[in-house]
């Protein structure tokens, strides 16, 4: 199993956002992790790679708020929720957070080599740099630019590309669909197709359910901090109850 | 006098620049305003002295002892008194400014309120068009102008820099990329509190050395980052020059200049805060989370 996580429960103060998850990613799926906004779909991943406990130890001494964190986090079956966030990427456990997020300010090959900050220069990171740029030939492009002047989609390439030079065994994408038009969206989507087929594994966040089921091989869906269904993309859409309820369609 | 008024703003510009930039780069990864950042100018200027003169070892020896030594200095600060309550921005500040004020304070104790000087690394001056000027002014001038680009190299070209600007824009997501933060943080204090110490070193015998002999650059620091854009260093260097000739300007030109140059400084200050607050280069600090 490349990602086992058990029992994980994050609480932000006196809310409990998730509680009790668990979940697994095999080594070559492509997993997604669905529900509504303010699910906790964002938080998992924060948790698994890291970025909660980095939150908790920042948060010390301020009046923040007491953030707890509990259960157990393995990747390829070695314990990490001790390892910090930083240490976690050397693994091979890459996340792409939500909005993208790229170094605004910085060029879109800063940030690429930002990506690949803990291989070394660029010397010894030409073939990944020459791999992102064959998936997302538009960076290339546009190398010299400032990331913050580029377009929704471009910046989700970046982003994506940004993550893939960090060299990721297990890729989790948080919602690299949201707030891009419906063509760009199926363009993201295939790229994430392929990015899969190059054997990455790779654990998706996503509301559009509609799109993601047809192109995964499990699916959980989160509801207020739990797992409520998980299974097949058809057995999913099949139940009345969680078509309705959960997946608002 | 327009050729004095050249080279003095060049150097004050320079000299600005350096400790406008070293302040913006701890602002900006570890959101600390560092009010003591130029008392720890101050501090190796005072090392500078104790140093050359008290002990009598030779200038260079004095002042490569001093950077050392201020800078270590700042990283016991900054890992005693401010990374334990670095997300609480307002202790922090109050933290900087005790600092200051209890370097001010053992200075002014061990050496009293007296004009302290360093002598010069070179001797003799040169005349261009009936002006004198020293060769102590070009060397500073040349230093830290070659200071200056050797930053902007460590920042666009090294990987180290790569992962400091990283961490500038988004501590989150430099996390992610595997960058350690909290040791960013620690090498930023190091340079910054390197830039300043060298600025120091730099500019010692060209000035006074007393113990409030930090508050004029923090002033002109503060209007020039504030002028420049909260956080950006390009905004720094500019505003640093802008800042330097205006205050050689005032100074040369004006009957009672050097008394007015503080307020200058704080009026360019107050009117960019009023006209345009984010300054020339304005940042808009990524929000986090
Ligand atoms: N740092 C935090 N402090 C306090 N509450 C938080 C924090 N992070 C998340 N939450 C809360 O946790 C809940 C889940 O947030 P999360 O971002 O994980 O949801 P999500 O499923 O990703 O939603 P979306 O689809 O809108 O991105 C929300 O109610 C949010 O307000
Ligand atoms: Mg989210």
């Amino acid at each position: 199993m490349l990602l086992e996580v058990n029992n994980l429960t994050v609480c932000y103060d006196k809310a409990m956002i998730l509680n009790g998850i668990s979940l697994k990613v095999d080594t070559g799926e492509l997993v997604s992790l669905v529900g509504p906004n303010g699910a906790g779909k964002s938080t998992v991943l924060r948790a698994i790679t890291g970025l909660v406990a980095w939150e908790k130890r920042m948060k010390r001494g301020t009046t923040g708020g007491e953030v707890t964190i509990e259960g157990d986090v393995l990747f390829e079956g070695k314990p990490i929720s001790q390892t910090p966030a930083h240490e976690i990427v050397r693994l091979g456990l890459v996340h792409c957070p939500e909005r993208r997020r790229p170094f605004r300010e910085m060029s879109v090959q800063d940030n690429l080599m930002a990506g690949a900050y803990l291989f070394g220069g660029k010397g010894q990171v030409q073939d990944d740099l020459d791999k992102v740029f064959q998936l997302f030939p538009v960076l290339k492009k546009r190398l010299g630019q400032v990331s913050g002047t580029l377009s929704g989609g471009e910046q989700q390439m970046l982003a994506v590309g940004r993550a893939l030079m960090s060299r990721p065994k297990l890729l989790c994408i948080d919602e690299p669909s949201t707030g891009l038009a419906p063509l760009m969206r199926q363009e993201v989507f295939n790229k994430i197709v392929e990015i899969r087929r190059t054997g990455v594994t790779i654990l998706l966040v996503e509301q559009e359910v509609a799109s993601v089921f047809s192109l995964t091989d499990r699916n959980y869906v989160l509801s207020s901090g739990r797992i409520i269904a998980q299974g097949k993309g058809d057995d999913l859409l099949q139940d009345e109850v969680i078509r309705k309820t959960y997946l608002g369609l | 006098m327009l050729l004095d008024i050249i080279i003095d703003g060049l150097i004050k510009g320079s000299v600005y620049a350096l400790l406008a930039i070293g302040f913006s780069l701890v602002l900006g990864v570890a959101r600390i305003i560092n009010i003591a950042h130029t008392a720890l100018f101050m501090t190796a200027a005072y090392l500078i002295y104790i140093g050359s003169k008290l002990m009598g070892l030779p200038l260079l020896l004095a002042m490569a002892a001093a950077v050392v030594l201020t800078v270590l200095l700042g990283l016991v600060v900054y890992r005693l008194f401010i990374q334990p309550i670095q997300e609480h921005e307002a202790a922090v500040l109050i933290a900087t400014i005790a600092v200051a004020m209890m370097l001010q304070e053992v200075f002014l104790m061990s050496f009293g309120g007296h004009y302290l000087g360093v002598p010069p690394l070179v001797d003799g001056y040169l005349t261009i068009m009936g002006a004198k000027i020293t060769y102590q002014h070009l060397l500073a001038l040349g230093l830290s102008l070659v200071m200056l680009v050797g930053v902007r190299f460590f920042l666009m070209q090294t990987r180290l820099g790569l992962a400091l600007r990283s961490t500038a824009q988004d501590r989150e997501v430099a996390n992610l990329m595997g960058m350690d933060v909290n040791r960013v943080a620690l090498l930023t204090v190091a340079v910054s509190v390197g830039l300043a110490a060298m600025t120091g070193a730099i500019v010692v015998p060209l000035i006074t050395v007393e113990p409030t002999m930090w508050m004029h650059p923090l002033i002109m620091m503060l209007a020039i980052v504030v002028l420049g854009g909260l956080g950006s260093i390009e905004g720094s260097f500019v505003g640093a020059y802008i800042l330097g000739f205006a205050e050689s300007l005032v100074v040369f030109m004006l009957p009672m200049g050097s008394f007015l140059k503080d307020s200058v400084a704080l009026s360019v200050m107050i009117l960019v805060l009023l006209i345009r607050p984010e300054g020339l280069f304005g940042v808009s600090f990524e929000e986090e989370r």
